[in-house]
């Protein structure tokens, strides 16, 4: 309960720090606004020439669309130590100052950053899940609203477990490896669209590997009324829980390879 | 003017000290060509188009290749901005526009050869529906190419333009995400204009975006015929002139203004 609370003000004083800026901040959240912006019309340009992709209306592709930015956003808001700050800690030797104070090194890494402009592309993402909503005629129960927020927070856990892959990489070889971004900006890519549109070997990519699928897609498909490959309720309520086990597992690696961590010492 | 190429030949040098990054950096792009390449597949399953879906498989795989090109990266100028040390290359005996043009010129056009060449051949040897399919006719290769390379000196002239702004503005990073939207969506990175509603591409084929990769796509894949290439050539021409020319006019009047910062 004290990490979440250290947390807590760790973020409300970056968030006033950033503040202190305020029109490098409000460029800067439009013009991820803008960004945002163009991918949901990417998305809109598609459903306007094709109308449908297999089973998936508009509305459910907007659906979609909408699950995946708001949580992969979400994750880059607040966990902002993870998926962007950690290689220049490692390699400016900051990591060093984590080590001898009495907390987890992961816990002080998330507590290092918060990247509040974010809070445009989540509020393009709960636009595109209204609109989604709406069009798709969605039949809420509290049931489906319980499924959303576990898919949005098992999301953020899975997100972070991915990033913590690049991270362990940079522990060991200091430079930051471009090559996981094809799980984790790739992930985001694909999994802007349901999983079952993409051959076997991408399926196997994103529902094994990096369970985007399972996370996002089978609650989210059940939401809309279309369960992914007729599977029943009950595993559109477990098979989120993919994305803690992720997690877990990385945190696992990641205090593996904490203890082969040697400063970069200049 | 030899002097200019000596810059460019030195920043040529500099890129090349950093292949490994490129292996990395070329498999990730290859897989997010992949996935594009999938996503259209199953659209063109549900609504087939006018334009064939070989088109837009080797519109994704070219765009990809030199995806480099558009990526705004010159990170030392913006921090010589913001630091001041931009100081130091005002003392040197060369038009500053003229030096950064072909600093800029060297690591698009290497950056993206690099890049390019291991992901065409991979292209190539992917099955049919998934690679990359040879251009219409020879002349329509060479017009692509030549169209290509004046689309380089676009993209160039259009990044000093940047430059110009970051010069007044000093905070780089609001500008350029702006930019590198602009640039992404318009110049068909995003979704392939040829798959933007119709009448919008009328508009857009006619910015300068489109003149970087999407002018030579279309006539590598036959969109334009090779005979229209002269029109297309000259678009990009006058393109070039006026962002050259608008460059040159902000960054002279940058250079009566400058505050250097720092110290």
């Amino acid at each position: 309960m004290n990490t979440i609370k250290l947390y807590l003000h760790s973020m409300r004083m970056l968030l006033k720090s950033q503040l202190q800026y305020p029109a490098s901040f409000i460029m800067q959240t439009l013009a991820q606004l803008v960004m945002e912006g163009g991918e949901f019309m990417a998305v809109i340009l598609i459903v306007d020439r094709f109308d449908k992709l297999n089973q998936w209306m508009p509305g459910d592709l907007f659906f979609f669309f909408g699950i995946m930015s708001v949580t992969f956003y979400l994750t880059e808001c607040f966990g902002r130590g993870v998926t962007g700050a950690f290689p220049g800690m490692v390699r400016t030797g900051q990591l060093d100052t984590l080590l001898i104070r009495p907390r987890g090194v992961l816990t002080q890494v998330l507590c290092s950053a918060i990247d509040p402009r974010r809070i445009s592309c989540i509020a393009v993402g709960t636009a595109a899940l209204v609109i989604g909503c709406q069009r798709s005629a969605v039949q809420w129960s509290l049931l489906k609203v319980l499924l959303l927020g576990e898919s949005i927070l098992c999301g953020t856990f899975l997100i972070l477990g991915l990033f913590m892959i690049e991270a362990v990489f940079c522990i060991y070889s200091v430079k930051s490896v471009e090559l996981v971004n094809a799980l984790t900006y790739g992930g985001r890519s694909a999994c802007e669209y349901p999983i079952d549109i993409f051959p076997r070997p991408l399926r196997f990519v994103f529902t094994v590997i990096a369970p985007f699928a399972l996370v996002m897609h089978v609650p989210a498909a059940y939401i809309l009324g279309k369960p992914l490959f007729g599977w029943p309720v009950w595993a559109a309520i477990t098979t989120p829980a993919a994305g803690l086990v992720t997690f877990a597992v990385m945190y696992a690696v990641f205090c593996r390879a904490m203890r082969h961590y040697r400063s970069t010492g200049s | 003017m030899s002097s200019y190429f000596s810059v460019f030949r030195m920043r040529w040098k500099m890129e090349l000290q950093y292949r490994g990054a490129v292996i990395g950096g070329v498999i990730c792009q290859i897989f997010f060509g992949l996935i594009l390449i999938c996503l259209y597949r199953a659209l063109y399953a549900g609504k087939p188009q006018t334009m064939p879906l070989d088109s837009v498989v080797t519109y994704v795989w070219l765009q990809q290749a030199f995806f480099r090109m558009l990526l705004s990266s010159d990170s030392e100028l913006t921090d010589k901005i913001r630091t001041g040390a931009i100081a130091y290359d005002l003392c040197r005996p060369l038009h500053l526009y003229g030096y950064y043009y072909a600093r800029i010129m060297a690591q698009k056009l290497l950056g993206s050869l690099l890049r390019a060449a291991p992901m065409l051949v991979f292209a190539c040897l992917l099955p049919r529906g998934y690679g990359i399919s040879a251009p219409v006719s020879v002349p329509a290769f060479l017009c692509a190419v030549l169209s290509l390379m004046s689309g380089l000196l676009c993209v160039c002239a259009l990044e000093n333009l940047t430059m110009g702004f970051t010069m007044r503005t000093l905070d780089a990073r609001g500008m350029q995400a702006l930019m590198n939207l602009l640039m992404m969506t318009l110049s068909g990175n995003v979704l392939p204009l040829t798959l933007f509603p119709d009448s919008w591409q009328r508009v857009i084929t006619l910015l300068p975006y489109a003149q970087l990769l999407d002018s030579p796509i279309r006539l590598y894949t036959g969109r334009y015929a090779w005979t229209q290439a002269s029109q297309i050539i000259f678009l990009q021409a006058v393109w070039l002139v006026i962002l050259i020319a608008l460059g040159l006019l902000l960054w002279r009047a940058n250079q009566k203004r400058l505050v250097v910062q720092g110290g």
